[in-house]
């Protein structure tokens, strides 16, 4: 009589045993998983940074909608609660004459000065209008344009167009640089996988053909393999994740005060919890579809 | 008849079921050079036969073609009722469970105990374990081996790891056994011993075929004996006339 449960546990027996029998292959091929996961990690942890230093700089950035002169206060806010209830819009700041006039040197580099000849405050009241991350594009930010400048009482929007395609630029190439240089370090971490399992069938030629005599099928076969290629990634993934956080406690205070030289004091971020899983998963997987990539080309399973 | 002449009709023991059907069969591995040629013959349900011949007859061939290890260039083969040309792959695990097969090498896995050795042929079908211990043990019975269980395969003998092999070509309880020289690694004494285990199986009824080159093997035995030259049965000679 046939169990599925006997299969199972003899598939598993037969994993740890081919583990067991080729340790040092198993190991070389761990470490070499880990360094290039490793590799990967630390790659995500900066682009991480990059994209959260973008963002906060996005967040700087704001659409400016000027209100026309004399707008009491009650008016005021009837406007900016519209201006919220417009899609992609993350905060409204409503900022006064005498605000505006206090930030512009600020601003502008201009002495405030200039204005003390003039007998009145002319810089208007306006609403600083900042969107949401996922709206900071060149349609959303028009689209949002639009709508504010559609509000009774608003006289003027300033354009975002410059700020709007930088921010645009550099999260595109964040982007594209993450996902290419993650295709290269995926697809070398494959390579490595499907070469060590390779190897691992060559030094197990005689169990293979053993159980192939005694009519195991090739399902009952491959699956050890697959199950090594498995495991063998995912302790890659665990390795790599270790590696990579202890690369980033060391390189953590320099890095730190590099960054508030640069661009202000801002704290570094390590990968999320739900990252750092997908790091241990994505080599148990790419563990697996070395050891599939390798079978797929193997006449003898 | 010259030797080297095949014989004209089917080399076959008539009047019982035939269990190996071959059918101008020839096999080639490279183009102009045949390792069986044109070869036709019947093996009955239940018969004991030996393959003889020089190396390089065909004997190991012919051997690889019934459990489905090479497919024919030409002809037809059928073994257990299957059509061994045309069984899809996925269909020759389940030939391979009805075929034990034993080797001159032994084919033992070193990492493996005794009884692991014999148990993988009931573990890759998936047989509870609690049923594939009593077998193993009772197969391992069989051939005196059962207080080595639990050793490595490596401390036993030559004889004593023949044994083994057969223990797990005869754990699945098959309907025919092939065995390839299966003495050929063995001293006068542990190949009397061998032989007459696989005549101890093929007197329960199991269609045993035994390819070797050691002549006084086959006439203590007196069997039915197919004589192949170049790839061609040369000589179908029943059991009664090796024993003349």
């Amino acid at each position: 009589m046939r169990s599925v449960g006997a299969l199972a546990r003899f598939v598993l027996r037969a994993a740890v045993r081919g583990l067991r029998a080729s340790a040092a292959t198993a190991l070389v091929a761990v470490v070499s998983m880990a360094l290039a996961l490793a590799l990967a990690g630390a790659f995500w942890v900066v682009i991480g940074n990059m994209r959260g230093l973008v963002e906060r700089a996005g967040d700087a950035l704001t659409l400016s909608a000027y209100l026309a002169p004399g707008m009491d206060e009650t008016l005021r806010a009837e406007l900016t609660l519209g201006a919220r209830q417009i899609d992609g819009v993350e905060d409204i700041e409503v900022v006064t004459p005498e605000m505006a006039l206090a930030r512009f040197p600020q601003r502008t580099g201009v002495s405030a000065g200039a204005f003390e000849l003039l007998d009145e405050n002319p810089l208007p009241a306006s609403l600083e209008v900042r969107l949401h991350a996922e709206s900071r594009n060149s349609e959303d930010a028009a689209r949002v344009r639009a709508a504010l400048a559609a509000l009774p009482g608003v006289t003027d929007v300033s354009a975002a167009d410059d700020w709007v395609v930088g921010y645009s630029r550099a999260l595109d190439f964040i982007r594209s640089v993450g996902v290419g240089v993650g295709l290269v370090l995926a697809l070398s971490t494959l390579v490595i996988v499907a070469s060590t399992i390779r190897l691992t069938h060559g030094a197990r030629r005689d169990e293979l053909e053993i159980l192939s005599l005694v009519g195991a099928s090739r399902s009952t076969m491959r699956l050890p393999f697959l199950l090594e290629g498995l495991a063998q990634g995912a302790c890659a993934g665990l390795l790599a994740l270790l590696l990579v956080r202890g690369l980033f406690a060391l390189a953590q205070p320099a890095a730190s005060a590099a960054l508030a030289f640069l661009a202000g004091p801002g704290e570094l971020s390590f990968l999320s919890a739900q990252q750092s899983a997908v790091l241990v998963a994505g080599g148990a997987l790419l563990g697996l579809l070395g050891a599939a990539l390798s079978l797929a080309v193997d006449e003898r399973v | 008849m010259s030797p080297a002449e095949p014989v004209a009709a089917v080399a076959t023991a008539p009047a019982r079921e035939a269990l190996v059907a071959l059918r101008h069969v020839s096999k080639s591995f490279q183009a102009g050079s045949f390792a069986l040629r044109d070869l036709s013959l019947d093996v009955a349900k239940g018969e004991f036969v030996f393959l003889t011949g020089a190396s390089g007859a065909g004997k190991t061939t012919l051997l690889r073609l019934l459990f489905a290890g090479e497919r024919p260039s030409e002809g037809e083969v059928r073994v257990l009722g299957c059509d061994v040309a045309r069984l899809p792959r996925r269909a020759i695990p389940a030939l391979r469970r009805r075929v034990g097969v034993v080797f001159q090498d032994f084919k033992l896995l070193p990492r493996l105990s005794v009884e692991e050795n014999v148990r993988i042929a009931l573990d890759v079908q998936g047989v509870p374990a609690r049923e594939a211990r009593a077998r193993v043990f009772s197969v391992l019975k069989q051939v005196g081996l059962q207080q080595r269980r639990y050793q490595d395969p490596r401390s036993l003998s030559g004889g004593e790891q023949q044994r083994v092999a057969l223990a797990r070509a005869l754990v699945s309880d098959p309907a025919l056994l092939l065995a390839d020289e299966p003495t050929g690694n063995l001293d006068p004494e542990l190949t009397l011993e061998i032989m007459d285990l696989i005549a101890a199986v093929a007197a329960r009824g199991t269609t045993v075929i035994v390819a070797t080159h050691d002549v006084a093997l086959v006439r203590r035995h007196a069997r039915r004996t197919l004589r192949l030259e170049g790839g061609r049965v040369t000589e179908d000679a029943p059991a009664a006339r090796i024993r003349a």
